[in-house]
């Protein structure tokens, strides 16, 4: 297949690409370049188009039929029949099979529904930046932006407080099967052959080993926990296989501790870089839920999913027949000004729609978590300015991957603004 | 029925129970929770304005108005 015009001088599967965060300034031209933009083969992988303005994500994500997440795989690589199988979980599903996985726990999800969990979260920020303010500081993501999503997706999942540390570590890893250095295939005693694992990291064996034995300690002692629902559910009267829970069990852990982790690690930075926004919010907290949204848009914790076409179709200028990889660039269609009015801005006062596609582009696949994501974020954001924290922060170290915008490490040092200086 | 009131129905085949018409419209819909889809309340009546910011913000689509032949031929 052909391009229209030469490719820019990168290429999209680099790592090194996303270094310093989304590159604004590549994805800027790529969206004024009418078309879809093709990166050709590449060490035997076929080449795929890049889908970078946001009304043809929101085309692409609202119509499953045409662009698959299940004929082919969601990154932007190729794997085999077999791969796809054994990884599968409802985000590698589409309609009408996903629907029905989605719907075992989607009503756990809902915006009426995370209320409930406001306290807990609430008792979850106090608690990390208690223990941030007795030493003026630290990593961010270590103290705060990990823990917080880790241990509420753990609580809704029915995992101990002592396994959340581990559950971190393996979900790293499994984004460090996007970087440039994957971890070895043997590391956790993994003896998987790794193109059958997700993110071909050995973590996700060690991440499927523990939701057999969590599995089976539910099955003696079930609670009101998702697991516990998942474990005890049918689908037209079968229950999931012990790989469907695993797949299941491993997606929600991911899909609930990176991408809000790396949502309040932005956070912090973005609370230096806007001091006028976030001051703005600080005196008016009705705009918390804006400036929760504005932080999502501003950091796309993911960077792409991609589809497979099934039927010849165009899209966006561009002529695609079946088969074709089709990758959408959330982090540029979050960035299109033909959507976002000075989308470099930083700002509390955009219009509720259009929706940027931070979660996804709608459709089937809309981030299950959004509601509980935005939650975790506005009660963080509630309690800082209650404290009338004051966060400064180093240089941070940017997750190595194609896949994330994620932060591993950001040194702050906090304080409290010199009319909460009495207050605890 | 007044041009600013319009009747609302919902994609039971697509509706993925995001819960966002429920917040903004929650005398028109709910989502129920053994369907796990957003449901229709009463006669669906909503403020045309309102509606169609619930379409806009339906992050499935699933949300439509329903169009006036079709009120009358389906009731």
């Amino acid at each position: 297949m052909a391009a229209e015009g030469p490719p820019p001088p990168v290429d999209l599967r680099d790592p090194a690409v996303f270094a310093q965060g989304i590159p604004h300034d590549l994805f800027a031209e790529l969206r004024a370049t009418p078309g879809l933009h093709w990166s050709p083969q590449h060490d035997g992988d076929r080449g795929f188009w890049s889908v970078t303005r946001l009304a043809e994500v929101v085309e692409v994500s609202r119509d499953p039929a045409t662009y698959s997440s299940e004929v082919g795989h969601i990154q932007m690589y190729d794997i085999e029949e077999d791969c796809l199988a054994a990884r599968a979980s409802m985000i590698d599903l589409d309609p009408p099979v996903h629907t029905r996985l989605r719907r075992l726990v989607s009503s756990a999800f809902t915006p009426r529904h995370v209320q409930g969990y406001r306290e807990a979260i609430r008792r979850r920020v106090r608690a990390t930046l208690d223990r941030l303010e007795v030493d003026g500081g630290g990593d961010w993501v270590d103290l705060v932006a990990a823990p917080i999503p880790i241990g509420v997706i753990c609580d809704l999942m029915g995992v101990p407080e002592a396994d959340h540390g581990y559950l971190i570590e393996l979900s790293d890893h499994l984004v460090a099967g996007t970087s440039s250095e994957p971890l070895p295939a043997d590391a956790y005693g993994n003896t998987t052959d790794l193109r059958l694992l997700p993110f071909n990291s050995p973590a996700a064996s060690a991440m499927s080993a523990y939701a057999d034995a969590h599995a089976a300690r539910l099955r003696e002692r079930p609670g009101d926990d998702l697991s516990s629902q998942l474990l005890a559910a049918e689908i037209d009267g079968e229950a999931l296989s012990p790989e469907e829970f695993a797949n299941f069990f491993r997606l929600m852990i991911f899909a609930g501790n990176e991408t809000t982790r790396s949502a309040m690690s932005h956070l912090a930075m973005h609370a230096r870089a806007f001091p006028d926004a976030f001051g703005a919010v600080a005196a008016d907290r009705e705009l918390l839920g804006a400036l929760a949204e504005e932080i999502v848009r501003y950091s796309s914790p993911i960077l792409y999913f991609r589809r497979t076409v099934t039927r010849a179709t165009e899209l966006g200028g561009t002529t695609l027949a079946a088969g074709d990889k089709v990758v959408m660039w959330y982090a540029s269609a979050n960035f299109d000004d033909a959507a976002f009015d000075a989308p470099l801005e930083f700002r509390v006062d955009r219009p509720p729609t259009p929706i940027h596609s931070a979660f996804g582009g709608g459709g089937a696949h809309f981030c299950l978590g959004a509601s509980l994501a935005r939650l975790e974020l506005v009660e963080l954001l509630d309690e800082m300015f209650d404290r009338g924290l004051e966060l400064d922060h180093g240089t941070p170290t940017h997750v190595d991957s194609n896949f994330v915008n994620g932060i591993e490490h950001l040194p702050v040092t906090v304080t409290r603004s010199s009319d909460h200086r009495s207050t605890p | 029925m007044s041009e600013d009131v319009v009747r609302m129905q919902v994609n039971p085949e697509t509706c993925i129970a995001g819960g966002q018409c429920e917040l903004l419209a929650p005398d028109v819909f709910e989502i129920d929770d053994d369907e796990v889809i957003a449901v229709v309340q009463g006669d669906g009546r909503l403020d045309r304005k309102v509606a169609l910011e619930v379409i806009d913000r339906c992050p499935s689509g699933a949300i439509s108005i329903v169009e006036p032949d079709e009120a009358a031929g389906g009731g």
